[in-house]
Order: C-alpha cells, then structure tokens, then sequence
C-alpha cells in the first residue's frame, strides 16, 4: 500500500536532523523557493489535500483565503490532538518532528507567513521537548530563522502548550488560548484567514495536514492527486482503538473498507468476537452498526451512511458491550470538555450525562430515552460550536441504531425494580 | 447613503436598516422582539446564550439574531415551529439549574429570565435531578451580592469589565458546567464602575446589597432624575417606597452618559437621608445677636431677606455679597443671583476660587461629540476621578473607534494608559506649556520651555498630532489651571481655529454637576446670565431693568478678604462650604466670623454652617426638582422624587426677592419649571430650553460669545526656601466629606492621606515610601504619608484631597499662583 507519512516511521534514529536529511528532508525547501510563493499554494490545491484535523476542508483553498496584503501573518499548527481515539499527530510529533517543521515552512513560504506557532496539548509535554529539539536543529542548520537557505524567506517557530482542554483543538478557543485568554471559541465571521491570531490572518492545519506537504512539493501534485478516490485524495492515517487485536495507527489510501482496517491490519476483533459496531472519525461522530463495515475509508462514503471521517479514529466496539455504557463514557468526556460559554452545551452536556448514568446503573425509564432524543434535538445545531454536536453525535446514533440496548437495561429495571 | 441600507424581510415586514446592523436590532427597529440573554448594544455580539435563535432562508441551521449581520435579501422567520421549539429547548437548558427562587430575588419583576420564560419557554421543566447548589448570597464587593446558583453564564458582566470598564476585574473562572464569575484571588469587585453590572445581569445573579429584600421592584415609584454629583450630570432612576430612599439605576441617554453611571450614583446617595441634614430653619444666638426666633422656613426666608436689606441700606449694596454653588440648580441659581442684583443692587456674586469666564472662542462640544472626533486632547483634567463617565467614554473611542488620545497635564492620570501622546508639565507651568504650544500652531516657532518641563520634541509631536487631524475635542479642567491659565489656554483654541483644516470644540470639565450652568446663570461678579459682561449696560438695562447694578462685584475671594477687613457685613452662602474648600483655611473662618450677618443656605450642618446667624434648609437633589447644564452644555431636567414638606429651594429664594421688591413686582412661580421658561427669556442661549424641549434627551444650550481672552504668562515664582516643592491639590472621587459622610455605603473606597513625589525629591529630602510626613504651608500642616511615583515631574507634590478632615485647601492661600509646600518628616 502506498505510503507517504510512515513509509520511514520507525527508522532509528528519524527524529533527528541527520537521519531525516539522510532520508531526503529537507528537500522540498529548494524546490519550493525555485517557486512562486502562489504556485505552492496552486500546487497544494491542485493536490486535493484535505484538511486532517477533522473537518476535511480543501487544504490550497484555505491557503488562498487569507486576507490580501494583510501583514504579518500567522501559521498555527494545531497539535492539540484530544479527539478520544486519536493518537497520530502523536506518533508524527514524537518519530518524526522534522516533516512537520518541513511542512510549516512550505505553507508559510506559500502563504508568506515569518511566524508559526505548535499548539501541543498540555500532555504533549514530553513531545514539545523533542520539537523543540527539532526545532533547534533546524535553526543552527539555517533551515528556520532569517534568510533560509539564502532565499530572503524569514521564519520563526515557536512551541505552546495548552493547558488541558479538548475545546483548544477548536481553531478559534485554540487562537484565544494562544493568545492567552480563555479556551472558548470565538464568533465567526470573521475567519482566522482573516482575523486570527492577534485579529491577523492565520492558518491553522493539523499536524498530518502540514507532514503531507513535502511530499507533495517534492513529488508534485498529480502524484499526490493519483492516490486515494475521486474526492478524497491521498492516504490518511487512522488510530485504531478499542477491541481489536492489534491497535495502532495505520497508514492507508482513501477509499480502503473499514473492514480491511479492522480485519487485515488491525488484527480482526479481540478473542474473535463479533463486530457490533465502529465509530470511524472519533468520539464526536455517529457511530456505525456492524452490518456496514465494508463502507470505504474516505470523506465521502462515510458521509453517505451518516457519518464521518472526523479525525481518522477508528473504535471498534465487539458485541459483549451494550453501547450504553460507550454512550455514557463519551457523555462524561463531552460533559467535562465543555467549555460553558453556551446554554446548550454546558447544561445539555451535563443532563445527557445525568440521564445515561441513570439508565447504566439500573434506574431509567423508557421515558428516558425519548428525553434524551429530544434533548439532542434541542443541542443539535444550536451550540456555539461544533462540540456541542459532536456531544450529540454518540448518543443519538447509539439510540437510533442500538435501541434494544437501553430497552434491555430498563427492562431490568421493571423485571426487578430497586426498591 | 442607500449604499450603506440594507433591505431585508423579518416576519413578512421589509426592513430597511444600515449595513452592519444585526438582525436582533434590525426586528427591534420594526418592533420585532426577538429575545435574548447575553447580547446587549453596548457589548457588541457573544452569541453564548442561543436565545435568539431564528430561521434565515437558506440557511441549514438556526441562527443567531445577535452575530448575525443583516444581509441584502435576507428572509428571517422568528416565529416558526422550528423556532419556536428550540426558544422552549435553550430556555429549559438555562432554567435547568436555575434555583427559581423567584419570590425572595430582588430581580423579581423586572427579570428578563422570567420575561422570556413567560413569553417563550416551556410550561413546565423535565428536569427530575436535583438541581445543582452554589454559592448562594456571597459578597463580590462590599456593595454587590453574587448569587451563583442563579447565574446563566451569559457574561455580560464580565464582558463589561473587559470592553468597557476594560480592566478585567471580573472573569469567568473555571469552565463547562462549572464556570463561573469571579475575581482574580477573590478579591473584592470594587471598581469605580463596579454598579452597572448589576442593571445588565440578565437574572438576579447580581444585587445591589443596599437594596437587597427592601422592597419588590413592582413597589417602587421610580423618578428619572440625573446625577447630582459631578458634571457629566449622567441620568438614572431613583427608586423610593413609601418616600424612602430605596435604589439606584442607570437611565440610557447615550448622549450624556452612554448608558452607564458610576458607583459613586449608586451609593452615592446616603445623604438623602443623612442624619447631618438641615431640616429646620434656625437662628443661631452664639454666634452673635440673634436675628428672630423658631421661625418656619418661610417666615425664616422673609426675616433673612429683611435683615440683608437692612445691611443694604445701613452700608450700601457693596456690602452684602452672595457664594453660591457649582451644584445648585440653574433656577435657584438665576434667582439667587436675581436677588442679590435687584433686590440688593450687588454684584457681589461667586461660586469659585480659580479664575475662568463665560464664552469660548471655539464650539461647545457636546459630550457625543467625542465620538465624532480623530484627536481628543485631554489638558489638566483627571476624567477617571473628576467626572468618571467620561473616562470610559474617552477608552471607548480610544480603543474602538480608532480615536487619538493626548493627555497634558501636570500629574500622571488613568489616562495616560490610553494615550498616543502623553505630556507632563511641571506644576505651575500651565501657562507657559499653552503660550508655547500656541506659538508652535501659530507657525512662530518654538519657545523655550525648558522650565516647563516639556521637551521640545514632545511639543512638536503634539503640534503635529494636532494639525494631522480633522476634528479635536479639548477636555480641559480650568479649576486645575493656576492663576490666569485659562485665558492663556483660550488664546490656544483660537489659534487652532485658524486652522481651516481642524474643526475644534471644546468640553470644559470642571468637575462640579452645575459648573456650566453657574457660569451660565452668571453667578460671577463681573458677567449677567449668558455670558453678558457687566460693563455692556444697554443689554443689561434692557434684560433687567435701569437699576441693575453694572459696577464689577467682589469675586468670592475678594469677599473674603473684605469680611476680614470689615467691608463686607453680610454674606449669603448657598450651598458652598468656604471652611473647607477655599484656600485659606483657618483665615476663611476667621473672616467669615467677622461678619455681621452669615446666612447659611445648606442641606448640611458643615463647617461654614457652624459659623452662620441664619440657617435655611435647603432640600438639594433627590427632593427638588430643576434643570441642570452639563459640561457638554446640555440642560436636563433633574427630577425630585423623595417628598418633603419643606418648600423647594427656589420657593425659598423667590420668596426673599418678593420680599425685598417693590410692592406689586413679585412673582409666584408655580413649580420649577416657571423659573426655566423665565431664564428662557432672560438668559442669552437659553431661548430654547423649555419643559418640552428637554424632556426626552435634554439639550444644549447655545454657549456664549466668545470674550476676547487676555491674560498673560506670569512670571513663575519662585521657591521661598531652597526645599519647598509646588503642591497640586488633585481629587479623588470617593473623597470623604458630608456628601460621603462615615456612614457612607461606599466609606470602604475611603484613603488616607497620601502625598506623591518624585524619587529625585525624596532623595534630597531623605524620605522613603511610607514615611509619615506633614505638608507645610504657613501655619497649616496636613498629614500624609509618602508615596514616591512618577505621578508629577520633581519639584512638586501632588496631594489628593481625599477628606474634608484633611483639609488640603488650608494650605494653599489662594489660586492666584501656584503654592509652595515644606515636606517635614514626623
Ligand atoms: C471541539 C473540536 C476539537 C477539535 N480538535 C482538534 C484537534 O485536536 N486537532 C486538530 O487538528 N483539529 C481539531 N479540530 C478541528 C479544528 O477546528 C480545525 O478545523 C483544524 O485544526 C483545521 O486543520 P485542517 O484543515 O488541517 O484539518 C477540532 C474541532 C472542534 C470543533
Ligand atoms: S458548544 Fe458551546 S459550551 Fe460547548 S464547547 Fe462549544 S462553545 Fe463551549
Ligand atoms: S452574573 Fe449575571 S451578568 Fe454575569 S454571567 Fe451571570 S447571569 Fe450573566
Ligand atoms: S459620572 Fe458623575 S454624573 Fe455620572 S453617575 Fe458618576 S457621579 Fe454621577
Ligand atoms: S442573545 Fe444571541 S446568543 Fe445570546
């Protein structure tokens, strides 16, 4: 299968500078600044790369958003990584810190950008060690600072690290925290491409998004738009978690069945049981029964059957499990990650909570149920940002599709009542 | 301008409003209510609460009507099923864990969480849990109870710390379920502006502790009066039950106070019901013969009037003299000065120590206009301690609205912070900094102005300032200025009007509530009402008949002076308290127990009142009604609203002018409003002032002609010992005095006596910060304790006047040159 993020992955020794020059970094820099800033950009559009951060959108085309002529600009890599079931920007930060840096300065020459920042979730302590080791090297190598490689282009990387909340990976509450404010999302318009970081027009990409550039400089666009479907171009790196036999990130091309995921590369269900059903893009999007898990891998398939890519986390769920239970422990997630700034969210968030621990330890009533689905329906589309419907998302599909599920734990209840 | 309109459609009603404009205040304008919690005009667009979802066409989600700009064509539905649903589903979320503890909240009645619930929400909740518990009733400043059980979230107040108080005093804290407001380390809130959250939280989160479980909100009898205690004359509402003094509010009228007032409004007003109020007219024998016995207030005014004739006519008109006060009403201030020119034959009539008069080569802005400006040149005036609204109304335009700040002035203020351009002068260099600047708009080049204290440079970076902009607002605080300043500083605003490229106006800022309108009324020994100079007998003979006096009066120092030798026998004092607030001190006294007849006309027994033959009650703010000029020249009506049986201050007044005229020629006005339609006739500028015409938003008056300012730089004196340091008196809002007496609700803003001085200065003087010291004038002494700063340049101190105890005025002896102070350790 093709690869272009963990061909070398577990090469000894990548993270350093040596290693990953000897394995051709770096290269991507003099191909690009032989280039126009706006055919890199042309170049990234034409490639078809997508955002991997969880909303898809067409990376070249965000690039072109920025405001004209507004300076200075700024990169922000979002490497807040919380997402339940992630943990690839993870294994890209720690085994091989200089892509990133490669693709930071490929998009900032691009989109002439002299400052970028790494938002790292706070627990990504030991990861911003490394990049910043990283970065230090491509400092005294003059791949970063004033005049790189002699092109005229300046550029300055620096490290932050959040403080411990899921709702900075949200691009706006990620810009606030940056800046030093609270972790809430703020009002958009404006865009950050044109009013971002310090109201200047910024980028935000995710950490997988800015490691495929190189290869896209350094192989060309066709080359990249010749991998994957129709619209989902390229590979995509994908954590599996949850019953499987082997879990791990795995590197595949768009349009790979989940069922290869699960089967081929992740081992196949633990102790062979049965497949119930998978969540495909992380905590926050529907999941899906097991009856369906020969979809295709990519944005658009997984549309079709209602849900999404998200951010490439695939949890697999076998059938010991009522999805009541994953249903709650996703509700306390959300319920702890809300950042309170809308009613919705921060009530709806905590009543969800309430309510499926009263049906998980016995107490609910069928009643219940259809208050829960209301309940989403009165969150879906009504928070201030998509966390509040990525809070939605676990819950209602686990109703819709596993009623029996909650039928059966209140029907213990009736069969036996507490007293 | 239809470039700027955008036409839209809100429930099947065209709407045409500007571009910009958000669909919540575009429904608003056709009388649409969509509801909401967290958005609020002032703030600008959170979007946290969801209340004001709506149905945009083509839109797949609802929307929310307060971040949401209007657009050409739009459809929005406020009405639908849809909508309606998710209004019922926010408002179960925000009532989820709401206490409801309605019956005992003070918001009770005037809540928008019950408002909107009664309108919008659902009929019942379906939450079973218990409801979450919080901190019930705790104290966020000695002034303000927070009910976090009660609390929605939607921080409006703390945004309102940030965007307009913009300090950051109050914070969300925590976040998802658990966030909530606070401070940082629990620190009391106790802001200048602290108050205003109160009005704008959304629910009884809240409270103003004063007010707390004194009365339902649907019992009170709410007065829309104004401010009585600076010069923004800011509006609000004063909230009485059974005649007692209950509350507090703002009032909006963006074009005085922007919809905001300041703490010293909300708690300011303990003295509606001081114990220390005057409530009976009196004669006081200790301080000499006694002039009638336990006489009613009438039968006081008319034995006052007679005895002050007898003076007239046993020594002539020159020795009788009237101080009247920059917090008086125009109407009992017009009377007074009626009386005392008709009735009395005298211009011996004041209401300040420092120099300035009527009339302004340049417009009168009105505050709003500040707004409108690209440059506001603050000179000598502390917006944040001397009129606070204007402090956020110069941060506003400062930080959002692009506007250019510079500051000129002799000590450091919060300004400063804001400014693009901040100059300091040394104390007393006042004159010579305006004279310089004038000479450098002029084109004549740069003076030397090396004892200013100014560099050069920064001299010319203010010109240049100047002359880049379009529209200047001068703030500046004459009663700040030493000596003859002012006339020197009026000669630099007619240099700016020459310039054809800047449009310039200016605000003066004297801090008192009525400071415009004593000029105006011409309580001033050498100008009429409006402006008109006594030596222009026509006009005067024309407006107040052949025998009105057209000899220049005593100035209230020279009335003093002449107390003291003698000359004067009898002085009418309204509203004024000499003792304390004139330079001299202990000789004001002295001077004023030399009289044969003191009359004392107060709501307070102060210490000028301590001295007088003749006590009469006056009932001030909050009981009389009258009209008032602000320092944007715009007069506005202040309503009583506390009852008393006592007649109304200009009852008492026009009562001693029928008194003492010719028999048939006395007037019986009806109500207040008789005395404004009269100054309507009779003062230039105020033709158009009337009941009618002020009664929504007030208005301005026309400012008088511009007097051809003369007044030349003196020559700066020089130290009487090599030590002595120049002493600027600065304010302080909440200084302790009768207004804000011990019992005062805000006595925990009370200070101590603090006197500021440069580092340089200390050195020579061998003082250290906290060091207790008196500062020396004479024979009088105040304490302070040191506090080394860059608040002024060396060579002078600055002492806030922070008590009438600590008397800071003894120790200038009058405000004809800048006074010299010793330092001395104790
Ligand atoms: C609640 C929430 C959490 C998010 N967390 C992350 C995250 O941890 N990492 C990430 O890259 N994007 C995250 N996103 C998506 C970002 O907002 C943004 O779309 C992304 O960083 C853009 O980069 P991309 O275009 O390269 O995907 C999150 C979005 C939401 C609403
Ligand atoms: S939906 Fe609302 S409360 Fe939830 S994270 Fe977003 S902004 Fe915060
Ligand atoms: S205290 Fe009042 S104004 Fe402040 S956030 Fe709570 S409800 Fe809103
Ligand atoms: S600013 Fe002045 S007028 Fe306004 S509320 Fe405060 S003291 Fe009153
Ligand atoms: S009023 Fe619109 S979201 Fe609160």
């Amino acid at each position: 299968m093709t690869q272009i993020l963990f061909h070398n992955i577990n090469k000894k020794n990548l993270h350093t500078l040596e290693v990953y020059e000897q394995e051709g970094g770096y290269q991507g820099l003099k191909k690009a600044f032989a280039r126009e800033p706006d055919e890199i950009v042309e170049m990234v559009k034409a490639s078809g790369l997508r955002g991997r951060g969880g909303a898809g959108f067409p990376t070249g085309l965000k690039w072109s958003f920025l405001a004209k002529d507004v300076f200075p600009r700024y990169l922000c890599c979002n490497a807040d990584e919380s997402e339940p079931g992630t943990c690839k920007d993870r294994e890209l930060l720690l085994k091989n810190p200089h892509l990133l840096i490669e693709g930071m300065i490929l998009c900032s020459y691009a989109c002439k950008i002299e400052t970028g920042y790494i938002y790292l979730r706070g627990e990504f302590y030991d990861l911003c060690e490394i990049m910043e080791g990283a970065i230090e090297e491509a400092y005294a190598k003059g791949y970063l600072g004033k005049n790189i490689l002699g092109s005229g282009f300046n550029l300055d990387i620096h490290t932050h690290l959040g403080a411990g909340a899921y709702i900075c990976g949200e691009e706006s509450a990620l810009l606030n925290s940056l800046e030093g404010g609270r972790g809430e999302p703020r009002m958009k318009p404006p865009f950050p491409a044109v009013q971002g970081l310090y109201e200047k027009p910024t980028v935000i990409n995710n950490v997988e998004t800015l490691c495929v550039v190189p290869y896209i400089v350094n192989n060309g666009a066709e080359k990249h738009a010749a991998i994957g479907t129709e619209k989902s171009k390229g590979t995509k790196l994908v954590s599996v978690s949850g019953h499987v036999k082997k879990p791990g990130n795995y590197e595949v091309v768009m349009g790979t069945t989940v069922r290869e995921i699960i089967y081929d590369l992740a081992g196949g269900i633990r102790d062979d049981n049965e497949l119930k059903a998978y969540i495909p893009g992380g905590s926050s999007v529907p999941m899906v029964p097991a009856d369906q898990v020969d979809t295709p891998y990519d944005y658009e398939s997984l549309q079709a059957i209602g849900t999404m890519l998200g951010s490439g986390a695939l949890i697999v769920i076998d059938h010991t499990v009522n999805v009541v239970e994953t249903s709650l422990r996703l509700a306390s997630f959300y319920m702890h990650e809300s950042c309170g700034k809308c009613t919705p969210c921060r009530e709806g968030t905590r009543w969800m909570w309430q309510l499926l621990n009263q049906i998980q330890t016995g107490q609910g009533e069928a009643a219940h149920v259809d208050k829960l689905v209301d309940i989403c329906d009165n969150m879906s589309f009504k928070c201030f940002c998509p966390l509040g419907d990525a809070a939605v998302a676990p819950v209602i599909s686990s109703i819709q599709k596993f009623r029996a599920d909650y039928d059966e734990l209140i029907e213990k209840l009736t069969a036996n009542p507490a007293v | 301008m239809a470039d700027d309109q955008v036409t839209l459609t809100i429930d099947d009603q065209t709407v045409s409003v500007p571009k910009g404009t958000k669909v919540v205040d575009a429904a608003k304008s056709v009388g649409i209510e969509i509801p909401v919690f967290c958005y609020h005009e002032k703030l600008g667009p959170l979007g946290c609460c969801r209340m004001c979802l709506v149905e945009v066409e083509k839109m797949p989600k609802l929307m929310t009507a307060c971040t949401m700009d209007v657009g050409p064509d739009m459809v929005v539905k406020t009405t639908t099923p849809k909508v309606e649903k998710a209004q019922k589903g926010v408002l179960e979320f925000t009532l989820l864990n709401h206490p409801l503890d309605c019956p005992v909240c003070d918001k009770g009645g005037e809540c928008p969480l019950q408002n909107n619930t009664f309108k919008y929400g659902p009929g019942d909740t379906r939450m079973d849990f218990h409801r979450a518990e919080n901190l019930k009733a705790g104290p966020l400043s000695p002034v303000i109870t927070l009910d976090r059980e009660r609390c929605i979230a939607c921080q409006r107040c703390t945004r309102y710390s940030e965007v307009i108080e913009q300090d950051n005093a109050l914070v969300m804290h925590n976040r998802g379920f658990n966030n909530e407001v606070g401070t940082f380390n629990n620190e009391p809130y106790d802001t200048r502006f602290s108050g205003n959250v109160i009005d704008i939280c959304p629910v009884g989160a809240l409270t103003n502790s004063q007010f707390r479980f004194k009365a339902r909100t649907w019992d009170l009898t709410n007065s829309d009066t104004l401010c009585a205690h600076c010069g923004c004359n800011c509006n609000m509402t004063l909230g009485v039950r059974t005649n007692k003094f209950m509350r507090i509010e703002a009032r909006p009228n963006d074009l005085v106070d922007d919809g905001w007032i300041c703490d010293k409004a909300r708690w300011g007003y303990d003295f509606l019901e001081s114990k220390n109020r005057l409530v009976e007219a009196r004669t006081v024998p200790d301080n000499g013969t006694m002039v009638f016995s336990s006489p009613t207030t009438q039968d006081a005014a008319v034995r006052t009037a007679e005895a002050i004739k007898k003076i007239v006519d046993e020594h002539g008109p020159e020795s009788v003299g009237f101080i009247g006060s920059p917090y008086g009403t125009n109407e009992e201030l017009y009377l007074y000065q009626k009386l005392f020119r008709l009735g009395f034959g005298t211009n011996n009539i004041d209401h300040k120590t420092y120099a300035d008069s009527p009339g302004l080569p340049i417009d009168h802005y009105d505050v709003s206009e500040i707004e409108t400006a690209d440059l506001v040149l603050v000179i000598a005036s502390d917006p944040t301690e001397e009129l606070p609204i204007l402090d956020l109304r110069i941060k506003k335009v400062v930080t959002r609205h692009g506007v250019k700040l510079a500051v000129l002035n002799d000590q450091a203020t919060l300004m400063d912070k804001y400014a693009h351009l901040s100059l300091r002068y040394n104390i007393g260099s006042d004159a010579g900094v305006f004279a310089a600047l004038t000479a450098a708009i002029s084109g004549e080049g740069m003076a030397d102005i090396k004892t200013t204290g100014i560099k050069a440079d920064q001299l010319k970076s203010l010109v240049e300032m100047l002359r880049a902009s379009k529209k200047v607002t001068l703030i500046y605080n004459s009663s700040a200025l030493t000596g003859q300043s002012v006339a020197v500083l009026k000669q630099l605003m007619a240099m700016i009007k020459n310039i054809p490229s800047i449009e310039c106006g200016a605000i003066p800022a004297v801090p008192h509530t009525n400071a415009v309108g004593a000029m105006d009324m011409g309580i001033l020994p050498d100008y009429y009402p409006g402006g008109v100079p006594v030596a222009d007998g026509e006009a005067i003979q024309q407006t107040w008949g052949e025998t009105a006096p057209t000899q220049p009066g005593l100035s209230a120092m020279e009335m003093i002076r002449k107390a003291e030798s003698g000359e004067l026998k009898a002085l009418l004092v309204y509203r004024a308290n000499p003792v304390v607030d004139f330079p001299g001190g202990k000789q004001v006294e002295e001077a004023l127990k030399k009289l044969d007849l003191l009359v004392v006309h107060d709501m307070f027994e102060t210490e000028t009142a301590k001295l007088a033959h003749i006590l009469l009650p006056s009932n001030g703010p909050g009981v009389d009604d009258g009209t008032t000029t602000n320092i944007g020249g715009r007069v506005q009506f202040r309503k009583g609203g506390l009852k008393t049986a006592h007649p109304p201050d200009w009852k008492i007044i026009s009562l001693m002018a029928n008194t003492v005229s010719e028999e048939g020629d006395g007037i019986n006005y009806i109500t207040s409003f008789s005395v404004t339609d009269e100054i309507a006739k009779n003062v230039p500028g105020y033709a158009e002032i009337s009941k009618k015409s002020i009664k929504k938003e007030g208005m301005t008056r026309v400012s008088s002609a511009s007097i051809n300012a003369t007044g030349a730089v003196s020559k700066e004196s020089s130290p009487p010992k090599p030590e002595a340091l120049k002493l600027r008196i600065a304010n302080y809002l909440f200084a302790h005095n009768t207004i804000l007496d011990a019992t005062s609700t805000l006595a925990h803003h009370f200070k101590p006596s603090i006197v500021h001085m440069h580092a340089s200065d200390a050195k020579k003087l061998k003082l250290k910060n906290e060091d207790d010291v008196v500062v020396v004038s004479g024979d009088t002494q105040v304490s302070a304790q040191v506090e080394i700063s860059n608040r002024c340049n060396p060579g002078g101190v600055v002492l806030p006047n922070i008590s009438d105890e600590q008397g800071v005025w003894g120790l200038a002896n009058s405000r004809d040159s800048v006074t010299w102070v010793e330092i001395r350790k104790v």
